[in-house]
C-alpha cells in the first residue's frame, strides 16, 4: 500500500522512467529516469508517516533538476518513522553541511495529522546543486541547549503542558537551557484523528543535532498513554541517543553517508554513534551501487570521560558525483 | 647602492609634494581598476589538488602531418632520455625522464580518430610543423580538437629547416609561423626549432633542450580528464578459451589490458569505453607491480644509467611483440641485462630474476609466488632439476593446467641467465650461442617445469640477446585461460605454493599432478561457495567433509563435528554460546589429541583417504603462508579462531561467554575481550561489508577462508532475509534502554553537556587564564587599576597539584618540562597572533579557497597513506598512477584479430550514469573554416567525452518564448541548438563533429563545435505547422471556416485558437459546426472576403530518431582503421545512386511577372458634377480639342522682298545684340577696375587716420602720465605696455 504511494511518488518526480509491477504484485520492474523536480503535490499513505516518504526525498531532492517543491499530505507523526519535527530540525542542518543551502531550504508542517487517519499537510522544498562538498564532522562538541516541541492535536491541550513538565524534570538534571514549545493545532489543521507527542532535539556548540521522539498510541490501538509517562520517556530516549552520540543522530545516518558517497572525490569523515541495522544494511547498498566501502574505525570511550558509548568513525572517498540533470545556461 | 637612490626620491617628494600628489583622480582610479583586473585576470578557480603523490607518467603526443618527423623525433627522444634505440615504434614508449617524471610517447597518425582519441587523453602535445611547407590542415584540425577536449599544453616543433638555403627566408618564415602559432594557441607559446638532421636524426643538443623542456613542464589539470579515470593501454592479451575460439572463431573474446591509470580514481566493475570499439563492463582489476618505476631513492642528482628505464611493449621493449599469428618473447636489448645485473642482488638469481620481472602476465601470482620464495626457503637449480626427473611425461596434464609456454621459454631464460650468471657473466656472443642450444634441449622439460614453477613472468631477464621463440596462436592462447578468473588465479598460486612445501610434493610423488586437479576443484568450490554464499547446505557439506577426515584421525573430533553442525544450524545466540562452551571445553582436550593423530597420519603414507583428507590439509595449509610453525597446530588454531569470530558474529552479547571456550582462566578471559574491543574495527567492518571486504590482510582472510567465511557470509544473508520481511524503518530502536534514573548511567553522559567537564585544550577558564598569562601586566587607563597577570608559578602549582595527585614522579623534571611546554606554547600564540594581525588584510575569498582547497588535498593524501595498496584499493578504489591490468568481457572478435598497435587503445571510465542514453541538448556552432552548412537529420560523428559515434542531431533555435523552434539547416555565423540521442555526458562538456571519419579530403573536416548543455529524457523542439482552410459563409463579423480539421474533436481541441487571414484580418475559432465535419464558427475583426485563405498557426512536437552508433574503428581490418563509414546522409545516397530530387513545382523559383496596372477612369456622376464648385468641377478640355476646319487660320506666305527685309532685320539685329553684350562686358570691367582703385585710396585714408590718431592717443597717454608723476608716483607699466 504505502509501497504503491511511493512508487507513485518516484514517478512524479522523475521524468522518463518505466515502472512495471506484475499481476500479483510479487516484481517490480523499474527502469529509472531523471529527477526532474518542480513544484508538486501528493499523497501519502496513512499507513506510514511522511517521514518515509520524506526521508527519500532528502537524499534526492538536491540532485533534481528544477528546485522541488512538494506538498506531502499523510501522516505527520507516528510511532514508526521518524517524524516530520524530528527531520526538520535534524536533517535539515545536515543538508546544509553538504553545502545545499538557500533560502528555499525548508520543511513547513502546515497541518498535523496523527494515525491512522492522517490528514497532515506539510510543504518540502528544496534547492539543486551541482556537486556536494566534502564533509568533516568529527567532534561532535558539547550540547548547548535542548529544544523540543510538544504537539497535540484533537486532545486537550493541557496534554502538551504535562508532557513538557515531565520531560523537563528529567532533562534539567543535565542542562539548563531547555525550551520545549508546545503547539497545539486547532480547527482543520489538526488533522483527522486525535494524538500527541513529543520530540526532543539536543544541539552542540559545533552544530551538530540529536534527538528522540516518542508518539501516543493511534487512537483505537493499544493502551491509553499518559503523557507524564510519554514525556519521560521521551527524555529518556534522547538521553540514549546522546549516550550513542556522534555528529550525526541514528536517523540520518544513512543520509549522512548516501551524501559523503556522492561527493567529490574527496575524503569525508563523519563521526557516528552505532551503527543501526538500518545503516548497515544501507552500507552494503552503498558497495554494491558505487563499489564504494567505507573505512570504519571504532572510538571506544576513555577512561574518565562520561560521554556516552563507542562511536565509529566513517571515512571514504566520494564517488565524484555530479548532477546530472541540472541545466547550464 | 639600493639605498640612495631610495633617499633621493624621498628628498624629491619632500621637496616638491604637489609634483608627487593625485594628478587625476579619475586617472589613478582607472589605473588601480586596471591593476586590479590584470590581478584577477590571473586567478583560475583553485581545483582540489588530487593528483597522487606518485603520478602516472605524463602522455606527450606527437603530433603532425605525415612525412614532417614524428618517428624521428620521438627515436630521438627515447634515445635521449634513455640511451637506448628503438628501432621501430608502435604503441606508447614509456621513459623514466626525471628523478620525478615519466614520460609515455606516443605517436599519433593523421587518421582523424586517431587525432581525437589522444587529444582527449593527452597531457603534453609536441606539433611537428614541416617549415618548409608551412601550417597543414591537420595541424589546425588537432588544435580544434585539443580546445574542444580541454586544451593541453602544446608545443610547437618546426622540422624540416635545413630546406632552406636563405637566411633571411628563412628567418621570416620562423617569424611567420611563430605568429600564426601563438594566435591559435597563446601569445608566447613554446615553438621549437630544429634544424637540420645529422645522420638521419635531430641535432643532440637540440633534442636535449628539448627533453629538458619536457621534463619540468607544468600542466593545468584538466576538468574532463582529472573527473574520469583513463587507462592509455600499451599491452593487450587475449584470454578467451581457445575452445571457443576453435568452435566459434568469431566468438566474443575476453582480453586483459595493461596501463597506467590516470585521471581518477577507478572501481573495480566499473564501466568504461574503449574509443573505437564500445562500452563495456570491467570484470576484473588488479595492480601490478610497476614495470617502469620512478628511483626509490631522491638524493642523488641525476638517474644513474640502470634507472633510466624504457618500457614499451607494444613495440618490444621490455614485453611481448605481437606478430600476425605468433608471439615473440624479447628479452630485453643490452640494457635490459645491465639492469640486471646492477640490481641488488638477492642471494638466489632465482628469486632476484622474479623480482626484477617487468611484465608479468599476471603479477598477483607472480608476488604471491615471490612471496612465498621469500618465506620459505628459495629454490634452487637442483631441486628444480630434481623436479624435473620426478615428472618427466606429463603433458596432458600440463594442457590442463594450460601450458605456459610463454613461461616456459622465459624458465628456459631465467635458467640461462642463472647459467650466465654462473659463468661471469661471458662474452655475450658465447652465450648467445649456448642460449640457443640449451634452448633446443631443454625445450621438453621446461614445458613441465614451468607450468609447475613459474607462473608467468617473460621475465626480461639475463640475456643479452632478444630471443624469438615463436609459438603457434593456438598454444600461446591455450594456456591463457588459466588466468581467466582470479579465482583460478588463487587456486593455481596456492597450489604452488603447497608443492613448494617440500614435504607435500615428496609425498604427493608421480600423482601429484592429478592431486592437484582435483584440490583445484574442490577449492574452486569452495572458493565459490565463499564468494557468493550461495548455498549453505554445500558449505556444511564441505565442513562435514572436514569434520569426517578429522574424525578419522580421533574419536573427540566425532563428537565434535556434531556439536559443529548443530552450532551452524542455530542461529540464537544463548544456544550457540553454550553450545560454544562446550565445544571449547572439548577440544582443549581433543586438540592436542587430534594434533597427535595428525602427526601419526604424516607418518603414515600412501594411503587414499589419506591423501584426500592431505588435500584438504594442504588447501587449508596454503592459505597460512607462514608455514613455519607446526602444520597440526596451526590448523587448530585456525578453528578454533574461526569459531571465536563466528561467535561474535552471533552476538555481541555472547561476547564473554564466548570467551570461556578458549581458556577457562579469568585472567585469560579479560585479556580476551580486551583483545576483541581492539579487533572490534574489523569485526564491524566484517559485519557490514561480509567476507568480500578481504582488506585487512589477505593471509589472514584465507587462514580462515573456509569455515570462517561461511559464517560470515552466511550471516549478512539471513539478516538480509530478516530484513525483507521487516519493516523498512531508519529509525534506531532500543532494545534495551538503560536506566537513566540511575546516578553512575547518568554520569556516563555528564561530559557530553556544556555543563559537564572540559577537556584541557578547550576549557574557558583554562584558556582564559592562558590569555592572561599572554599579555601579562597591562593597566586600566581610564581607571587607572593596574591588572597584575598572575604569576607563572601559580599556574605550576595547578598543574603540579594535578601531577602530585597522579603519582609520584621526579617533580622537578615534570615541572621543567612544563614550563618548558608552556614557554613555547606562549611563543606559538603569539606568533599566530601577529601572524592574524597582519594577513588579515590580505586574506580576500580566493585566497580563503585556495587554502580549503589545499587543506582537502592534503587530508586526501593523508588518509590511506598508511595502509597498503590491498586495503587501500579496497576503499578508495585504484588510484591513479597504478600499473593494472583490466579484464574485460565479450569484446568483439574483431578487435583481437584485426589488432594493430600504432592505433592507441583507450580505456575511458565512465561515470555513474554516463553510460545510458538518454537526449542531450547541445550549443553548437558550425565551424567558419567548414565549407557547407549542416542539414538536419543528417547523420553526423559527433566526440563527446570518451565517444566518437553517429548520430542524428535535430538543430533549433531559442525563441523568446523560449520555444524550441526546429531549423533546418545550422545558422552561418551563430551557435544554435541540437538535440540527439545519445548518451548521457555530463553538462559542459566539450564536443565536435565531423561528417566522416573516412578518407582525407583537402577540406577542413571539423563540422561544427560546441557544448552540452542539458540532459533529458524527454524532447521540446517543436516545429511550426500552418492548416488552412476557406470560408464558405459569411456573415458580418462571423465567418464559417471549412477545410482546416477533419473532425469536431479536432476543432474542440482548437477552440478559442487565434487565426488569421493572409490579408492579416485576426479571429478566434468559437465553435465546431456539425454540417460538414471539421467546420467551425469563427470570429473576425472584419467581414471577410470569400476569397480569403485563413490559417491558424500551430506548434508540433518533433520526434527525434533514436539513432546512436559508436564508431567502431577498431574493429576494421588492419590498413582500413581510417576507412570507417557509418550511415550515410541522404544527399550521399541520392548522388551515389543518381536519384534526383523530385521537386515541387510551385516551390520553383519562376520570373515575377507583373502585369500593367489599368485603372479605371473616375466616374463622377452628372447631378454630383452640378454641384461641384466650378474649381473643382472636372473640366472636359478634350471637348473643345478639335476645332472645324473653317476656324482654321491660313498660314502666311512672304513676298521676296518682304522676305529679304526681314532678313535684314534680323542681321542688324544680330549685329546690334553682340555689340549690346560687347558694351555690356567692357563696362563691368571698368566698373571692377575704378572699384579697386577705389579701394585702394579708402585703404590709404584709414592707415593715415590710424596713425595719426595713435599720434594724438600716445600724446594724450605722455601728458596723462607727467600729470600723474607730478601729482603721486607713477605706475610705469601701463605706459610700458605702450
Amino acid at each position: 500500500d504505502f509501497e504503491a504511494s511511493f512508487i507513485r511518488l518516484i514517478d512524479k518526480v522523475t521524468n522518463g522512467s518505466r515502472i512495471e509491477i506484475n499481476q500479483t504484485g510479487t516484481t517490480l520492474y523499474y527502469q529509472p529516469g531523471l529527477l526532474y523536480g518542480g513544484s508538486l503535490e501528493h499523497d501519502c499513505s496513512p499507513s506510514r508517516g511522511i517521514g518515509y516518504y520524506l526521508e527519500s526525498l532528502l537524499c534526492l531532492a538536491p540532485f533534481m533538476k528544477h528546485p522541488l517543491k512538494i506538498v506531502l499530505r499523510g501522516v505527520t507523526n507516528d510511532q514508526v518513522d521518524p517524524s516530520v519535527d524530528i527531520l526538520k530540525a535534524t536533517a535539515l542542518p545536515l543538508l546544509k553541511r553538504f553545502g545545499i543551502d538557500g533560502e528555499s531550504l525548508e520543511i513547513k508542517i502546515n497541518r498535523r495529522g496523527m494515525p491512522p487517519k492522517g490528514g497532515g499537510e506539510i510543504v518540502f522544498a528544496c534547492p539543486v546543486k551541482k556537486v556536494l562538498q566534502p564533509l568533516q564532522l568529527t567532534d561532535p562538541g558539547k550540547i548547548k541547549r535542548i529544544r523540543g516541541t510538544a504537539y497535540s492535536v484533537r486532545v486537550s491541550p493541557q496534554m502538551a503542558n504535562r508532557i513538557v513538565e515531565s520531560a523537563r524534570s528529567i532533562l534539567n538534571k543535565f542542562l539548563p537551557d531547555i525550551y520545549i514549545y508546545t503547539d497545539h493545532m486547532k480547527g482543520v489543521s489538526s488533522g483527522k484523528s486525535p494524538g500527541f507527542g513529543l520530540s526532543l532535539v539536543a544541539e552542540t556548540i559545533n552544530g551538530t543535532f540529536l534527538s528522540a521522539e516518542l508518539a501516543s498510541n493511534p487512537q483505537g490501538q493499544g493502551a491509553a498513554v499518559l503523557p507524564e509517562e510519554l514525556g519521560q520517556n521521551c527524555a529518556k530516549l534522547l538521553l540514549e541517543e546522546i549516550y550513542r552520540g556522534g555528529c550525526v543522530d541514528s536517523t540520518n545516518q544513512s543520509l549522512a553517508l548516501l551524501l559523503m558517497t556522492l561527493g567529490q572525490q574527496d575524503v569525508s569523515k563523519v563521526l557516528l554513534g552505532p551503527l543501526s541495522p538500518y545503516t548497515i544494511e544501507f552500507l552494503r547498498h552503498l558497495r554494491s551501487f558505487f563499489q564504494i566501502m567505507f573505512k570504519i574505525e571504532t572510538k571506544s570511550p576513555e577512561e574518565e570521560e562520561h560521554k556516552g558509548g563507542a562511536k565509529v568513525l566513517m571515512t571514504c572517498v566520494g564517488v565524484g558525483f555530479s548532477n546530472l540533470s541540472k541545466t547550464i545556461r | 647602492m639600493g639605498k640612495a637612490p631610495e633617499q633621493e626620491e624621498e628628498d624629491a617628494r619632500r621637496r616638491n609634494p604637489r609634483a608627487f600628489a593625485v594628478q587625476s583622480a579619475v586617472r589613478m582610479a582607472r589605473t588601480f581598476h586596471r591593476t586590479q583586473d590584470l590581478k584577477t585576470k590571473k586567478h583560475h578557480i583553485p581545483v582540489v589538488d588530487r593528483t597522487p603523490l606518485e603520478p602516472p607518467p605524463v602522455v606527450v603526443v606527437v603530433v603532425g602531418p605525415p612525412k614532417v618527423g614524428k618517428s624521428t623525433l620521438i627515436r630521438c627522444l627515447i634515445r635521449n632520455f634513455t640511451r637506448q634505440k628503438l628501432v621501430e615504434i608502435r604503441g606508447p614508449v614509456t621513459i623514466v625522464s626525471g628523478k620525478k617524471r615519466r614520460l609515455t610517447i606516443i605517436e599519433c597518425g593523421c587518421d582523424i580518430n586517431t587525432m581525437i582519441d589522444l587529444a582527449k587523453v593527452a597531457d603534453l602535445v609536441l606539433m611537428l610543423i614541416d617549415a618548409s611547407f608551412g601550417f597543414e590542415m591537420e595541424t589546425f584540425e588537432f588544435l580544434n580538437i585539443c580546445q574542444v577536449h580541454g586544451f593541453p599544453k602544446i608545443m610547437g616543433v618546426l622540422t624540416h629547416l635545413d630546406t632552406f638555403k636563405n637566411n633571411k627566408q628563412l628567418k621570416k618564415t620562423k617569424k611567420k609561423l611563430k605568429h600564426r602559432f601563438w594566435t591559435e594557441v597563446y601569445p608566447g607559446a613554446k615553438l621549437f626549432y630544429l634544424s637540420g638532421m645529422v645522420h638521419g636524426e635531430y641535432q643532440k643538443q637540440e633534442i636535449h633542450n628539448l627533453g629538458r623542456f619536457i621534463s619540468v613542464m607544468k600542466f593545468r589539470p584538466l576538468t574532463w580528464q582529472t573527473s574520469h579515470p583513463y587507462v592509455l593501454a600499451d599491452r593487450m592479451e587475449d584470454l578467451t578459451n581457445p575452445e571457443d575460439v576453435r568452435i566459434n572463431p568469431k566468438c566474443d573474446r575476453k582480453i586483459s589490458l595493461y596501463g597506467y591509470l590516470r585521471g581518477a580514481h577507478l572501481k573495480n566493475k566499473s564501466q568504461i569505453h574503449m574509443p573505437g570499439v564500445g562500452d563495456f563492463t570491467v570484470s576484473d582489476v588488479s595492480f601490478l607491480p610497476d614495470p617502469c618505476a620512478l628511483p626509490e631513492q631522491q638524493k642523488k642528482r641525476s638517474l644513474n644509467e640502470k634507472e633510466k628505464l624504457v618500457y614499451a611493449p607494444l613495440s618490444g621493449v621490455g614485453g611481448i611483440v605481437y606478430d600476425k599469428d605468433a608471439v615473440y618473447i624479447d628479452l630485453g636489448g643490452s640494457h635490459a641485462h645491465e639492469n640486471e645485473e646492477e640490481e641488488v642482488r638477492p642471494n638466489h638469481e632465482l628469486v632476484q630474476s622474479l623480482i626484477s620481472t617487468h611484465s608479468t602476465i599476471d603479477a598477483k601470482m607472480a608476488s604471491s609466488k615471490v612471496s612465498l620464495f621469500m618465506d620459505s626457503r628459495p629454490l634452487d637449480s637442483e631441486d628444480i632439476e630434481r623436479q624435473e626427473f620426478v615428472m618427466p611425461k606429463e603433458e596432458r596434464a600440463v594442457d590442463v593446467k594450460t601450458g605456459r609456454v610463454r613461461r616456459k621459454a622465459i624458465f628456459d631464460e631465467e635458467k640461462e641467465n642463472h647459467d650466465a650468471v654462473s659463468d661471469e657473466e661471458d662474452d655475450q656472443e658465447e652465450e648467445e650461442m649456448s642460449e640457443d642450444g640449451s634452448d633446443g634441449d631443454d625445450e621438453d622439460d621446461a614445458e613441465e617445469e614451468s607450468d609447475r614453477e613459474i607462473l608467468g613472468e617473460e621475465v626480461v631477464v639475463g640475456s643479452a640477446k632478444r630471443l624469438k621463440r615463436e609459438v603457434t596462436k593456438e598454444e600461446a592462447v591455450n594456456e591463457l585461460p588459466a588466468f581467466a578468473d582470479s579465482d583460478d588465479d588463487l587456486e593455481v598460486s596456492s597450489e604452488g605454493e603447497g608443492k613448494t612445501a617440500p614435504e607435500e610434493s615428496d609425498m604427493e610423488g608421480e600423482d601429484s599432478e592429478e592431486q592437484e586437479s582435483y584440490e583445484n576443484e574442490s577449492s574452486d568450490s569452495e572458493f565459490e561457495g565463499v564468494r557468493k554464499g550461495v548455498t549453505k547446505s554445500e558449505q556444511y557439506e564441505i565442513n562435514r567433509e572436514d569434520e569426517e577426515m578429522r574424525s578419522q584421525i580421533s574419536c573427540h573430533n566425532l563428537k565434535k563435528k556434531a556439536v559443529l553442525t548443530t552450532d551452524s544450524g542455530n542461529c540464537t545466540a544463548e544456544e550457540a554460546s553454550e553450545s560454544e562452551v562446550e565445544n571449547s571445553s572439548m577440544e582443549e582436550g581433543g586438540d592436542d589429541e587430534g594434533s597427535h593423530g595428525e602427526s601419526e597420519v604424516d607418518a603414515l603414507d600412501g594411503k587414499g583417504f589419506r591423501q584426500t583428507r592431505e588435500k584438504k590439509m594442504g588447501s587449508v595449509k596454503q592459505t597460512e603462508l607462514k608455514a613455519v610453525e607446526d602444520e597440526e597446530d596451526d590448523d587448530v588454531e585456525n578453528l578454533l579462531k574461526e569459531e571465536e569470530e563466528y561467535e561474535e558474529k552471533i552476538d555481541f552479547s555472547a561476547d564473554t561467554a564466548g570467551a570461556l571456550k578458549w581458556k577457562e582462566d579469568l585472567t585469560q578471559k579479560a585479556a580476551q575481550v580486551f583483545l576483541r574491543q581492539q579487533q572490534s574495527t574489523p569485526n564491524l567492518r566484517k559485519l557490514v561489508y561480509g567476507t568480500v571486504a578481504e582488506d585487512e590482510d589477505r593471509e589472514s582472510e584465507n587462514e580462515d577462508d573456509e569455515l570462517g567465511g561461511l559464517f560470515r557470509v552466511s550471516r549478512p544473508d539471513k539478516e538480509t532475509k530478516q530484513k525483507a520481511n521487516a519493516l523498512d524503518c531508519s529509525k534506531f530502536l532500543i532494545e534495551k534502554p538503560q536506566d537513566w534514573d540511575l546516578e553512575e548511567v547518568m554520569s556516563s553522559i555528564r561530559d557530553c553537556f556544556v555543563t559537564g567537564k572540559w577537556e584541557e585544550d578547550k576549557d574557558a577558564a583554562k584558556l582564559l587564564e592562558e590569555d592572561e598569562e599572554l599579555y601579562g601586566d597591562f593597566e586600566d587607563l581610564e581607571t587607572g587599576v593596574v591588572h597584575k597577570g598572575k604569576p607563572a608559578a601559580e599556574g605550576d602549582e595547578s598543574g603540579s597539584e594535578q601531577e602530585e595527585k597522579e603519582g609520584k614522579m621526579s617533580k622537578a623534571e615534570a615541572e621543567e618540562e612544563e614550563k618548558k611546554k608552556e614557554r613555547m606554547d606562549k611563543k606559538r600564540k603569539l606568533k599566530e597572533m601577529f601572524d592574524a594581525e597582519y594577513d588579515e588584510g590580505d586574506a580576500t575569498y580566493f585566497d580563503d579557497l585556495k587554502e580549503e582547497m589545499h587543506r582537502q588535498a592534503q587530508l586526501n593524501r593523508a588518509e590511506f597513506e598508511d595502509q597498503d595498496d590491498e586495503t587501500r584499493v579496497q576503499y578508495e578504489g585504484f588510484r591513479p598512477g597504478m600499473y593494472v591490468r583490466l579484464e574485460i568481457d565479450n569484446v568483439p572478435c574483431e578487435f583481437v584479430l584485426n589488432f594493430d598497435p600504432h592505433y592507441p587503445i583507450i580505456l575511458g571510465g565512465l561515470g555513474n550514469s554516463e553510460g545510458n542514453v538518454g537526449y542531450v541538448q547541445l550549443r553548437l556552432k558550425k565551424h567558419r573554416w567548414y565549407k557547407k552548412i549542416l542539414k538536419t537529420r543528417d547523420p553526423l560523428i559527433l566526440s563527446l567525452g570518451w565517444r566518437r559515434f553517429q548520430t542524428i542531431p535535430m538543430f533549433y533555435i531559442e525563441d523568446h518564448n523560449g520555444r524550441h523552434r526546429l531549423l533546418k539547416y545550422t545558422p552561418q555565423h551563430m551557435h544554435c541548438g541540437a538535440t540527439f540521442w545519445g548518451p548521457i555526458t555530463p553538462q559542459g562538456t566539450g564536443f565536435l563533429a565531423v561528417q566522416s571519419v573516412s578518407g582525407t579530403t583537402p577540406d577542413f573536416r571539423i563540422a561544427a563545435t560546441g557544448v552540452v548543455l542539458d540532459l533529458d529524457k524527454s524532447i521540446t523542439i517543436v516545429k511550426k505547422l500552418k492548416l488552412t482552410g476557406f470560408p464558405f459563409k459569411i456573415f458580418k463579423n462571423t465567418s464559417f471556416i471549412k477545410g482546416m480539421f477533419n473532425s469536431q474533436l479536432e476543432v474542440a481541441k482548437f477552440e478559442g485558437a487565434a487565426i488569421r487571414t493572409v490579408s492579416g484580418i485576426r479571429g478566434q475559432i468559437k465553435k465546431a459546426l456539425r454540417a460538414p465535419a471539421g467546420a467551425f464558427r469563427a470570429t473576425f475583426e472584419d467581414k471577410l472576403l470569400m476569397s480569403d485563405i485563413v490559417f491558424v498557426r500551430t506548434w508540433y512536437p518533433v520526434s527525434i530518431p533514436a539513432f546512436y552508433n559508436p564508431v567502431t574503428s577498431l574493429l576494421q581490418p588492419a590498413g582500413e582503421k581510417d576507412s570507417w563509414r557509418g550511415m550515410k546522409t541522404t544527399g550521399q545516397l541520392r548522388q551515389e545512386r543518381g536519384i534526383k530530387l523530385k521537386q515541387n513545382k510551385d516551390s520553383l523559383y519562376k520570373p515575377i511577372v507583373r502585369e500593367k496596372r489599368h485603372f479605371n477612369k473616375l466616374h463622377i456622376p452628372k447631378a454630383l458634377q452640378k454641384a461641384l464648385p466650378f474649381k473643382n468641377k472636372p473640366k472636359n478640355l478634350e471637348k473643345k480639342g478639335k476645332t472645324p476646319r473653317d476656324q482654321w487660320r491660313p498660314a502666311v506666305i512672304r513676298e521676296p522682298h518682304e522676305r529679304r527685309i526681314s532678313a535684314l532685320i534680323t542681321a542688324l539685329s544680330t549685329v546690334n545684340n553682340y555689340k549690346m553684350k560687347k558694351a555690356k562686358v567692357k563696362h563691368r570691367q571698368q566698373l571692377k577696375e575704378y572699384l579697386k582703385v577705389k579701394q585702394k585710396e579708402e585703404e590709404q585714408k584709414l592707415k593715415r587716420q590710424k596713425e595719426a590718431k595713435k599720434k594724438i592717443y600716445r600724446m594724450l597717454g605722455q601728458r596723462e602720465k607727467k600729470r600723474q608723476k607730478s601729482s603721486l608716483k607713477g605706475s610705469s607699466e601701463g605706459d610700458k605696455s605702450m
